[in-house]
């Protein structure tokens, strides 16, 4: 009897050990995958910031070749002193983001702007137009009213003169006769630093009536008109250059801090899985000391 | 008026045209890069009241309303 029932009692005996080593090596098995896909992740954001780092070169070097387009717009506006007309309270804003994420607070900045814009108590006269999925995604949920047009493929590529001619037609022919407006969009200062800012946009009945429009020679209202629209676009382009710049950069310095992030993240699970396999070690030395002990 | 402005073009498309055909005429090795900022992908639609308009259609003018 008692040799059929020894061999039943060594497994169970076996099966506990078993477990506890399972349950050991579980918690090791855990860690070691939770490292693997960390060391992942640091792999993927390290290479996406190769790449907006590479982006973001060709960025900058088209901003500055952009920036007399978006100066020269603003500059006529500025000693021309155009101002908004007080009898027309409709407002356009045009927001200049991307249809890409992971670029910390680059999107969120600029729909923040006109959110607060919209929250105002005379927002009623406001429309929007969402130039880039983002900036749609945010403003879409509360201020869905307010949006007039949506343009999205912003962000694969680097923005063309082409795309923001399309976008000038769009608010010209989007069918709302606004008094003035304003594009908002991110202004790049350096690697890590960008702000939000906004060029002006106003009607051709602003621009006529204000006060000294005459310091420009031989204008009639056929070049006026011919002036505004190009402006529009130039302006345009400048934003979409700008903002392109700063997401890239911002999207650098983003991907650099997760990289970073995952490395610290990475040696401390390091030291947990040497630490808990050491401490499997220390224990089933223990067993067998003790066990060896107990025979004696 | 100029006669493309008559022909329903504003000068953004004239421009447009303008600078595509200029593209045409450069020397190969040039015109490479520039048909390269010939292309744009971005795609605009209209919407109305928070839903998106179909492709084509858009907001009526107060013009058009009355």
């Amino acid at each position: 009897m008692l040799g059929r029932f020894a061999p039943g009692v060594c497994t169970q005996v076996t099966m506990v050990v078993n477990q506890q080593q399972n349950r050991n090596m579980a918690t090791l098995k855990a860690i070691s995958i939770r490292l693997k896909s960390v060391k992942n992740i640091q792999k993927i954001t390290q290479s996406m910031k190769m790449v907006s780092a590479a982006k973001y070169t060709r960025a900058e070097r088209d901003l500055k070749a952009a920036r007399p387009y978006g100066e020269g717009a603003s500059q006529f506006y500025e000693k021309a002193e155009v101002s908004a007309p007080e009898d027309e309270p409709k407002q356009l804003y045009i927001a200049i983001t991307s249809d890409r994420g992971l670029c910390g607070a680059v999107h969120t900045g600029v729909s923040k702007v006109i959110r607060n814009r919209l929250s105002e108590p005379d927002a009623d006269n406001i429309r929007v137009i969402c130039v880039g999925d983002k900036s749609r995604g945010i403003l879409q949920r509360l201020y869905g009213k307010h949006i007039i047009t949506v343009a999205n493929e912003i962000g694969r590529l680097p923005p063309t003169f082409l795309d923001a001619a399309k976008l000038a037609n769009a608010v010209m022919n989007s069918g709302y006769d606004f008094g003035s407006g304003k594009i908002i969009y991110n202004k790049f200062r350096s690697v890590v630093s960008y702000s939000q800012a906004d060029l002006p946009v106003f009607s051709k009945k602003a621009i006529e009536s204000a006060p000294k429009l005459a310091v420009y020679d031989s204008l009639d209202s056929d070049v006026l008109q011919s002036y505004m629209e190009f402006s529009l676009a130039s302006m345009l382009f400048y934003a979409l250059k700008e903002g392109a710049c700063s997401e890239q950069s911002s999207r650098m310095t983003a991907m650099d801090n997760a990289s970073k992030n995952a490395g610290e993240m990475i040696d401390k699970l390091t030291l947990t899985f040497n630490r808990t396999r050491q401490a499997v070690i220390t224990r089933e030395l223990i067993e067998i000391i003790s066990g060896a002990a107990a025979l004696n | 008026m100029s006669t493309w402005r008559m022909a329903g073009l504003n000068y953004v498309n004239y421009s447009n045209i303008a600078a595509k055909t200029l593209r045409k005429t450069l020397k190969s090795e040039f015109r490479e890069d520039a048909l390269r900022r010939d292309q744009t992908f971005i795609k605009i639609f209209f919407w109305m009241n928070g839903n998106q308009l179909g492709l084509g259609e858009k907001l009526k003018t107060d013009k058009e309303k009355t």
